[in-house]
């Protein structure tokens, strides 16, 4: 069966159809609970975090522009935002959800991912990717991204310097893009 | 530094949100200047997403779905969308609520969503003509709906109506709730402060027995847009309330009551 694209699916949230919503839901709440589960290690925090982020879709559908293919980054961003903010207690990360929206409504996804069985292949390459890695770098990445470290904290964690832990974050993202670049 | 490049380290760090200190207000302001650099720092946000999607999905709950998908039928439209109805008038009441004034007000609101879509009609691509137009059908066939329900809850004589006053040591406000179990409606229009940065108000019903049902979110200043909200048919309210909770609401209260009215016995 042809899967109805995001960008169908938020014009017909924009226009009030909550049918839009729960397809989108279906398509996107197994991958982003996996991650927010990951970060907070905490049903309930992770279940409250993803039903706020599809309430915020709905209430702010219209400010996608969805043809970009933007929507599950801008959840992964969004979401991410949110478990780190609630696992170091903050009322506001340093970088506020308004930007990061920004971030990810401004670029094009190069990756189609509104299939299941894309998603299932992209994460393999992913994993592979990250497997690839050095452990330092992965183990930099991850505090980074899992645990919302900040530089500091990383080179404290890691007992190492702090253009160290700089370089070992750089390397490791850029290996990952070289990697996933023939994807 | 705002006028050179920024640091590539920089730029994968604060994709990660891990920048910080001078470093990360440096960057913060050439990004403002520099397209080149936020064109680096989207692909480096991009990189930066995928990590979560190399995490292996988990089905959550099927309780999470439905509690989303009541709270959104509980809102009826997306906020950018949410039916906003002038005030009404009705002297019977001694409320400024009038059915007439609501009917031509929501005529007047209808005609300029019609024009709105006129416009962006204009700008869509050819082959999504038909699909808009759907849309459209059913768009007016809600605001149908809608100007029927206004008018119902105005004339019904099953209508209840409450003010709902401020509370001590809170914030100065006012507001009414027409409110009729039969159909499960509820009109709202009040005045408040702004809400502090990062809250929002969310109106509840508190039934006579059982948790308070959450109305949905209302404006400080709803006087010159009244709200219409559809409940569950049959609830048997006590009082209505209006809380400062976090920003988008909350299933539950958690947050203080600034508006209380309790329904006369």
């Amino acid at each position: 069966m042809q899967t109805t694209p995001d960008s169908t699916l938020i014009e017909q949230m924009m226009a009030g159809d909550e049918a839009a919503l729960s397809i989108l839901y279906d398509r996107y709440s197994a991958m982003l609970f996996g991650m927010l589960m990951r970060i907070l290690r905490d049903k309930q925090s992770a279940e409250e975090i993803l039903q706020d982020l599809f309430l915020q879709l709905w209430r702010s559908a219209g400010r996608f522009d969805a043809s970009r293919g933007s929507l599950p980054t801008w959840l992964l961003v969004i979401g991410r935002n949110r478990a780190i903010s609630r696992l170091r207690g903050k009322s506001n990360r340093e970088v506020t959800e308004e930007e990061d929206g920004d971030y990810a409504n401004g670029f094009v996804s190069s990756h189609n991912v509104e299939d299941e069985a894309t998603r299932t292949e992209l994460r393999g390459t992913l994993n592979a990717a990250l497997n690839k890695l050095p452990s330092e770098q992965r183990q930099a990445l991850e505090l980074a991204y899992f645990e919302g470290m900040s530089q500091s904290e990383i080179a404290a964690r890691t007992a190492s310097p702090l253009g160290t832990v700089k370089s070992r974050v750089r390397t490791a993202m850029q290996s990952m893009k070289g990697m996933l670049a023939g994807y | 530094m705002t006028d050179r490049h920024a640091n590539p380290d920089d730029l994968e760090l604060y994709a990660l949100g891990a920048l910080e200190g001078e470093d990360r207000l440096t960057l913060k302001a050439h990004l403002k200047t520099c397209a080149e650099c936020r064109r680096q720092l989207a692909s480096a946000a991009q990189t930066a997403s995928l990590v979560g999607l190399a995490v292996d999905p988990v089905a959550p709950a099927a309780s999470v779905k439905q509690a989303l998908m009541a709270r959104v039928h509980a809102e009826a439209r997306p906020a950018a969308t949410q039916k906003t109805l002038a005030p009404v008038r009705k002297k019977r009441w001694g409320l400024r609520f009038s059915l007439g004034f609501a009917m031509a007000t929501v005529i007047l609101a209808l005609a300029t969503t019609w024009l709105w879509k006129e416009n962006q009609r204009h700008r869509q691509e050819a082959a999504r003509l038909g699909a808009q137009l759907e849309a459209a059908r059913a768009e007016a066939a809600r605001e149908g709906e809608d100007l029927r329900a206004v008018a119902e809850v105005i004339s019904a004589p099953d209508t209840l109506t409450v003010t709902l006053q401020q509370q001590a040591g809170g914030p100065p406000g006012q507001a009414h709730v027409l409110f009729n179990a039969r159909t499960g409606l509820v009109i709202y229009a009040g005045q408040m402060p702004p809400t502090p940065e990062g809250k929002s108000y969310q109106l509840w019903l508190v039934p006579t027995q059982g948790a308070p049902v959450s109305a949905g979110l209302v404006e400080p200043n709803q006087q010159n847009g009244t709200v219409l909200v559809r409940l569950p048919q049959g609830l048997s309210p006590k009082a209505f309330a209006v809380t400062v909770e976090p920003l988008g609401g909350r299933p539950q209260p958690t947050g203080p009551m600034v508006l209380v009215g309790a329904l006369s016995s």
